[in-house]
């Protein structure tokens, strides 16, 4: 039994990806992806030509993603990722990843920043490497981050000990040079998450799994505003259209649809790049 | 195209779950309403008091309010027999029969039993020769490790290997490590890729196993309806395995159900 799709009739982005699994007037810029084999997951397109392939699959012009090697060893996954995005640059750039549990090197990676012209921020992933964010060994990071008015990316989720809306808030209050992207929006707190985007100018709610859970992109939208609203979907963990298909069936409007598709992280992803004194078709 | 892909969705709810939903789907109107949003034809709905209230309330539930609703296909739950609490074996099937539900779920944690022989005995023997669905969620035990409910559904099929079962709801990251397994030795396993989020797992799935054993679902209303439903419009497959994915299979498996 074929049915018309109401939500298409709504939005032409929708329709678009629908039959053509891309939108022409609306490429998306996903600010939250990653690179590379993960322990837990059998990911079938996780290198860098099958990421690219997916890319040009699902309408992503722009992705900017931090290693998974980087993740678990910053000394070998940093310029694994650099490298990648090096080959693609105005395609695909790389965050730095910062891991405070190792501060010598850390500061090592640090150093090659602004040398680099793949990495346009900073990763943070509080969880992973077990160390609150608002910790005094984050505090180089955030020191480093507020001198180049950098933009962090890290991982935050709702209830959660080391990276919850208070851990973010405390930092975003104490820096607010640095553009804060809150990966995952909070994920099962969004409420507190919406909070900390309307009383820290300076914090961004990222989409990545959030947009899985029914009513989340509605009520961010709602509570934040759209222009405070990033997409990301962890590529190569999901399926750029599963994330798509959350977000344009939502209801929300067009308008929303693409400033958080597009609109709002290409002004932060400029602004990082003008910032390191380059442009994104260089 | 498509636009002109026929969508059964395998897994739906409806209720007020106890612990809320930012979005919860009350009525079988309001499901209806979502279905017509995202372009889904049809429905296989249960009732979230069959999980989080006794079957014996929550099967009554769910037919009384989808009895005048052609596009819904309900489901049942099931108890072990030996508490008397349902009926088993014919007048179980008759009733199933009367009522039009075409698939059965065990949610083993909310109901505290294992689902294995021992408990269910030739019901389950009955069950797999009359091919009729079974439904098993693995989201159902998210706050305890994967691998204890995979486990579970290990022993199952190790004692029903012709059970035909359906394995709904399994986690976002991709299990691809515990099921396939299960795919390769068991012919009647099916799975739900409603939170089959991980890129390239479908296409690959397809390639490897071909789309016979897959359902379109959304875990709807836990889950918005339109990322599964995006995905698979769009992942690189053949519009025949598209379309078997998209409402072909679950049709074929309702329609080899024999409940009299």
């Amino acid at each position: 039994m074929t049915r018309p799709c109401g939500a298409a009739q709504q939005s032409t982005l929708l329709a678009d990806y629908i039959e053509l699994g891309h939108c022409p007037t609306c490429r998306v810029i996903d600010l939250h992806g990653h690179y590379g084999p993960w322990p837990g997951i059998y990911l079938p397109n996780a290198n860098e030509q099958a990421m690219l392939m997916t890319m040009d699959r699902c309408g992503i012009e722009t992705l900017v993603s931090s290693g998974h090697t980087a993740l678990a060893d910053m000394r070998l996954g940093n310029p694994e990722m650099a490298a990648v995005a090096r080959r693609h640059l105005g395609r695909w750039y790389a965050y730095l990843v910062c891991n405070p549990r190792y501060p010598v090197e850390l500061g090592a990676q640090l150093a090659t920043y602004d040398d680099e012209r793949a990495y346009v921020g900073l990763k943070l992933h509080p969880t992973m490497h077990d160390y609150p964010l608002d910790g005094p060994d984050y505090a180089p990071v955030y020191a480093f981050a507020a001198e180049r008015r950098a933009m962090v990316l890290t991982h935050t989720w709702g209830h959660n000990a080391l990276c919850g809306p208070a851990r973010l808030r405390a930092v975003a209050e104490r820096y607010p040079e640095i553009t804060f992207i809150a990966g995952h929006a909070f994920h099962g707190e969004f409420e507190a998450g919406i909070e900390v985007a309307l009383s820290c100018p300076n914090v961004m709610l990222e989409l990545t799994a959030a947009y899985s859970v029914r009513g989340a992109v509605e009520l961010l939208v709602a509570g934040a505003g759209a222009d405070r609203v990033l997409f990301g979907c962890d590529l190569p963990w999901f399926d750029p259209h599963y994330a798509l298909g959350c977000v344009l069936f939502a209801h929300i409007d067009e308008q929303a649809q693409r400033a958080i598709l597009r609109e709002n992280a290409l002004k932060l992803l400029e602004t990082q790049l003008i910032r390191k004194g380059q442009h994104r078709h260089d | 195209m498509p636009s002109d892909l026929a969508f059964f969705d395998c897994n739906v709810t409806i209720g007020s779950p106890m612990a809320g939903l930012i979005r919860p789907c009350e009525t079988a109107q309001d499901l209806l309403q979502e279905m017509d949003w995202c372009g889904v034809g049809r429905a296989l709905v249960h009732h979230v008091l069959m999980r989080e209230q006794s079957p014996t309330v929550g099967n009554a539930m769910l037919s009384a309010a989808i009895a005048d609703c052609p596009r819904l296909v309900g489901s049942w739950a099931l108890l072990p027999p030996q508490t008397g609490e349902l009926p088993s074996g014919p007048a179980f099937l008759e009733a199933m029969h009367y009522h039009g539900i075409g698939a059965l779920w065990l949610f083993p944690d909310e109901h505290r039993y294992l689902a294995n022989r021992t408990t269910f005995g030739s019901w389950f023997d009955e069950l797999g020769e009359r091919r009729i669905p079974l439904l098993i969620s693995r989201a159902a035990s998210l706050r305890a490790h994967p691998s204890s409910m995979w486990q579970s559904i290990y022993t199952l099929l190790a004692d029903y290997p012709q059970l035909t079962l359906v394995i709904m709801s399994h986690g976002c990251w991709g299990e691809d490590r515990y099921f396939r397994p299960l795919l390769e030795t068991y012919p009647n396993v099916y799975l739900d890729i409603s939170r089959y989020e991980a890129e390239g797992g479908l296409a690959a799935l397809v390639q490897c196993y071909g789309p016979q054993r897959l359902l379109y679902g959304s875990a709807f209303p836990d889950t918005p309806m339109g990322g599964a439903r995006l995905m698979l419009s769009r992942t690189p497959i053949d519009a025949d395995a598209r379309q078997m994915i998209a409402s072909g299979n679950l049709e074929r498996l309702l329609h080899e159900a024999v409940l009299i």
